[in-house]
């Protein structure tokens, strides 16, 4: 890995005498509601160094931000405290503020005045004060100490790893070799394809899944530079963004590939219910959706039957929320401990579309279909809903409190019965016969426990993988240069999994393009005239090779030093108390700084 | 163009961008950014005199509650301050033709009566106008000026002229310390050739006027979900909840579900998608606002699938918030103008009942905000909205090739969505634009670097 630019030498404005600007957001009343904003700026303004301090509705706005640029251009400010959310939201808006203005984007601190105060402290008005006073006093102490810092440039490989060859890794690799990336697919089963193998036909636009499957997995077998591993699985990931390094394993072989990015692809699995669920396992006459969905394909068109094992069926009855929206002390949790309180949003509109099939197709079938509540939401979903109506689907609906129950039937006739507390006609207790039971199960987290640990990200309280934010980040992880793709990240189905992994596709190409990556200045630095060469800071070194003792030659004599790779370093701090001379620090965190922020908070206002 | 000029528009300019992005509300915005992020020079063409759309007049956000500002305000700074974005407000698209893969598109600039360049956004001119007119900005519950910049975080932040309601009285003129204000201000013609069009063109909501079952628009307490959108935003009209008629806090709400969605006597057979999660997240809101309130969801289905909705929902229950399963039937008021809503009480007796609250909110769905037709080559289905070529692997593919489509301009839509979908269009419109030999700049820029490290002998 070459750096791409030296770390940069300070600026004209690092050294001059620090004129600080201090600026308290309101946020349009989330954080003004609570924290007298007047006071906290009226305080800010005594604060050593501190030469403007104002207040403003929305700091991240337009009008707030140019605040900025006109005071740092008419003041001559080299220092830039925001008070306002927390900076994982803004901290990058205010960054770019400043370098619109030709300051470092370094020389800006964020103090969360929202998150940490308003939000927490609403009955606390005075305190809430107080203590936003405290946290701008903090972050005023550390801004005077900084110093100007330049990201840390890395080259980054044009080629992207996409775990997953369903619908989504397929739809995102395509998408990824037409803007000019080297993909390499990793799919762990046999063949391509996921979840849309075992589908039939395709709400909204009724076409075969082997349809829709065939022409995208032609297109990307075609495709020079998307290299499919099939019966493959990653090992081991190390390094970062631009630059990881995956172990693949594929036919006993393990081999090693560079990639600039990686796309989870992974999807979901569906629902399995318990034993005895609604009598799943325990009559042979409850399936669930995907199994009728597989009978319904083997039924012949001309058989004007539907059998099941050979025996003619009469009525079907379908049981919606199978292992969704599940509520804690009425569902039992699967497996895994964990209960599906979220909506698998698909399912709905499939079980729907599997009973207008039967209606159409074997017209003296009846079909009764029990639902919580139906969820066609999507663009054309609804006139499923309207056509099993009118084609005489027979609609009962349950509350959670009430679950249906299944029970073989007394008498002859139809094998099953299904008792449901139907609120359509006003809690009505009613014994629907049934041939067939089925299921309409929902998505669920896939086990994803190694991936998860490698790359070490996080999930969502439902158990898929979690976002950055669903609005501002949809489609990256907390780790950087990891992107999700489709249903790996919340239910979803054809039409949205690719809209997903062509959204993926996007970023990846914005963060890759250029050919390099811009990572945090915030590396450790040693100090080669304090550095006696101990090796401390080696030892408990979080990340692999990021500081290595170095000969470095002084007055004609060779001395061993510490030298800190700046792009390996995460910035983690380990080697910072570890080290008996204080020779290591990390830039934009130094110790003067901890102590400068320490004492500001402990002082009076 | 000699068209432009006969009916006394001036065409001075002839622009070319990579991309063009109809509309510039959040999908639109998200957009612009993923294509200006790939190296695409962007223009914007928005209609109304800011960008930001629909979702930077909203309070809080499903499922997440954060403050809709804090989310639409970066991105609209984001797009605003982008090196490869270009933005045109209260401006639009008039006409596009195909030019083998391209486009020359004409746009039109109305006139603000006020010269832009000279404009510094402060507001003087606001404060001398005399005229107070009803804000569409704050759903007419507060009033702005004849002249006026939209709202407070708009961007540009540029005042303009409701010439409809002006009297000329040349006030704002004497107040302006640039001498921008001009009232002879034309519209301006401008001929832009782009390589791809993506319409981001968003909704509009059903206007109650048309469900003459629920008041048809001339119940005072009976607000529509954007109003109490404003009524939440903490810098709303009142800067508090209260009811139009006399300004009381209400004390019971009742909200009607699906008012003009899943309604084919208004000609909406499809469902809005969105305001179950509104109803549910304002109906929470306004339970923090004013803790004594008593609220009733009156609903079809509660349609919470989206990542975390569900449990949005469970926690409204939780919360005490009261989800009853009906369609109502008629809304009504009484002699003190309390809405009386007429409802059939499925989930017990089946019995009609007639229930009286201080207030109800209407659940309005979601129409589409533009038709194309005759401006941009791009079809619309059956619903209004536009028509997506390939609903599976491809939704964001229009039936013209070269044309895209983001957010709620292809069918009802949350924020979410819509943003993800907007990642796709730059997607789709960046591989567009490609295959067309149109390299962005960050391709060459990514050339140009490994040039240097090939020079530098580092291969």
């Amino acid at each position: 890995m070459s750096k791409v630019n030296p770390p940069n030498e300070k600026p004209a404005n690092g050294n001059q005498q620090p004129k600080v600007g201090v600026y308290v957001c309101r946020c349009g009343g989330n954080i003004s509601d609570v924290v007298s904003v007047e006071k906290v700026a009226e305080a800010a303004g005594q604060m050593p160094d501190v030469v403007v301090a104002r207040q403003n509705t929305f700091m991240c706005s337009h009008p707030g931000q140019q605040m900025i640029v006109d005071d740092i251009a008419k003041l001559g400010l080299n220092r830039v405290v925001v008070a306002a959310c927390s900076p994982r939201l803004h901290e990058l808006t205010f960054r770019k503020t400043l370098v619109r203005a030709g300051l470092n984007a370094y020389l800006f601190e964020h103090a969360n005045i929202r998150e940490q105060v308003s939000w927490v402290s609403k009955s606390d008005p005075e305190g809430a004060t107080a203590k936003a006073t405290r946290l701008v006093g903090a972050a005023v102490a550390k801004v005077r100490l900084s110093r100007p810092l330049d990201p840390i440039k890395v080259d980054a490989t044009r080629q992207v790893l996409i775990i997953g060859g369903g619908v989504s890794g397929l739809r995102c690799a395509r998408d990824l070799s037409q803007s000019g990336f080297r993909v390499v697919l990793v799919e762990q089963s046999a063949a391509l394809g996921g979840r849309l193998t075992e589908l039939g036909r395709l709400y909204p636009v009724q076409v075969e899944a082997r349809e829709v499957l065939h022409s995208l997995i032609s297109e990307v077998s075609r495709d020079a530079a998307i290299q499919v591993l099939t019966s493959a699985e990653v090992t081991a990931v190390s390094g970062s963004i631009g630059n990881f390094s995956v172990a693949v394993r594929c036919a006993q072989q393990e081999t090693t590939i560079h990639v600039g990015a990686i796309v989870l692809a992974t999807g979901f699995d569906t629902y399995e219910p318990l034993p005895g669920e609604y009598g799943y396992a325990e009559f042979p006459e409850v399936i669930t959706l995907p199994q009728f969905v597989r009978l319904l394909e083997k039924q012949g068109p001309s058989d004007g039957q539907l059998q099941r094992n050979g025996r003619p069926v009469k009525n079907v009855c379908l049981v919606h929320c199978v292992g969704s929206r599940q509520i804690e002390g009425i569902h039992q949790p699967g497996p895994d401990g964990r209960l599906h309180e979220y909506c698998s949003r698909f399912c709905c509109t499939a079980a729907l579309q599997a009973a207008n099939e039967i209606r159409a197709r074997f017209p003296a079938v009846n079909v009764f279909d029990v639902y919580r509540d139906i969820r066609t939401y999507g663009r054309g979903h609804e006139s499923y809903y309207e056509q099993a109506s009118k084609q005489g689907v027979i609609f009962f609906r349950f509350l959670a409190e009430q679950l249906p129950q299944i029970r073989r039937a007394d008498a002859d006739g139809s094998a099953l019965v299904v008792q449901v507390k139907d609120t359509l006609t006003w809690g009505e207790d009613l014994e629907i016969p049934a041939d067939l039971v089925v299921l309409v199960t929902g998505a669920v987290p896939r086990d994803l426990s190694r991936l998860i640990d490698m790359l070490k990200l996080s999930r969502s309280p439902d158990g898929f993988l979690q976002e950055v934010h669903p609005k501002l980040r949809p489609v990256e992880t907390a780790v950087s240069g990891v992107f999700l793709a489709g249903g790996c990240q919340a239910p979803m189905d054809v039409g949205e999994s690719c809209t997903a992994a062509s959204a993926a596709a996007a970023r990846v190409s914005a963060a890759l393009l250029k050919g390099y990556v811009e990572l945090e200045p915030f590396a450790a630095v040693a100090d080669p005239a304090l550095c006696t060469g101990t090796g401390a800071c080696i030892e408990v070194c979080q990340h692999q090779r990021a500081i290595s003792l170095v000969d470095v030659m002084a007055d004609g004599v060779t001395l061993r030093r510490a030298q800190v790779n700046p792009a390996l370093c995460g910035g983690c701090g380990m080697c910072v108390p570890a080290c008996p001379h204080g020779a290591i620090q990390v830039d934009g965190w130094r110790l003067e700084q901890f102590e400068a922020m320490v004492d500001a908070i402990a002082a009076d206002y | 163009m000699s068209a432009g000029s006969s009916t006394g528009e001036t065409v001075q300019q002839r622009l070319v961008f990579d991309a063009l992005v109809v509309g510039g509300g959040i999908a639109g915005l998200q957009s612009a950014i993923e294509l200006g992020d790939q190296g695409y020079k962007v223009l914007i063409v928005e209609k109304a005199p800011s960008i930001g759309g629909k979702m930077i007049g909203l309070s809080k956000v499903f499922p997440t509650l954060d403050c809709s500002s804090c989310i639409c305000t970066p991105r609209m700074a984001a797009a605003a301050h982008h090196e490869n974005v270009t933005i045109f407000t209260y401006s639009e698209v008039r006409r596009t033709e195909r030019a083998g893969s391209r486009f020359q598109v004409e746009v039109v600039r109305k006139p603000r009566y006020v010269h832009e360049a000279d404009c510094i956004g402060c507001r003087l001119c606001e404060y001398a106008c005399p005229i107070h007119v009803e804000h569409e900005f704050e759903g007419n519950l507060g009033a702005r000026k004849a002249i006026y910049v939209p709202f407070a975080n708009a961007i540009p932040q540029l005042a303009l002229v409701d010439l409809e309601h002006c009297v000329f009285c040349g006030l704002c003129e004497k107040a302006c310390p640039t001498h921008a204000i001009n009232f002879l201000q034309q519209p301006e013609e401008i001929a832009v050739e782009v390589g791809t069009i993506i319409l981001a063109t968003g909704y509009k909501m059903m206007s109650p006027e048309r469900l003459k079952l629920y008041g048809g628009g001339r119940l005072r307490n009976v607000l529509t979900s954007l109003q109490v959108e404003r009524l939440l935003a903490p810098h709303g009209p009142y800067g508090r909840v209260l009811r139009p008629s006399d300004g009381k806090a209400p004390s019971s709400i009742g909200y009607v579900q699906c008012a003009g969605s899943r309604d084919q006597s208004v000609g909406v057979s499809y469902c809005s998608r969105v305001c179950c999660m509104y109803a549910i997240k304002q109906a929470m809101l306004l339970s923090g606002s004013l803790p004594m309130v008593d609220i009733t969801i009156y609903y079809m289905d509660i349609r919470a699938f989206g990542k975390g909705f569900e449990q949005f929902f469970q926690n409204a229950k939780a919360m005490g918030i009261e989800f009853v399963k009906a369609k109502v039937g008629r809304i009504t008021e009484d002699e003190n103008q309390n809405p009386v809503v007429r409802v059939e009480v499925m989930e017990q007796d089946g019995r009609v009942e007639e229930r009286k609250h201080d207030m109800v909110v209407l659940s309005l769905g979601l129409l589409p905000g533009w038709d194309p037709s005759g401006v941009v080559p791009a079809e619309i289905a059956e619903d209004g909205f536009i028509r997506s070529a390939d609903p599976l692997l491809a939704p964001a593919r229009t039936t013209a090739e070269g044309i895209f489509v983001a957010g709620a301009a292809a069918g009802p839509k949350d924020i979410p969505d819509s943003i993800v979908e907007a990642g796709a269009a730059a997607m789709e419109a960046a591989i567009y634009l490609r295959r067309n030999g149109s390299s962005s700049n960050g391709d060459e820029r990514a050339v140009n670097e490994q040039a240097a490290v090939v020079a530098q002998g580092r291969g």
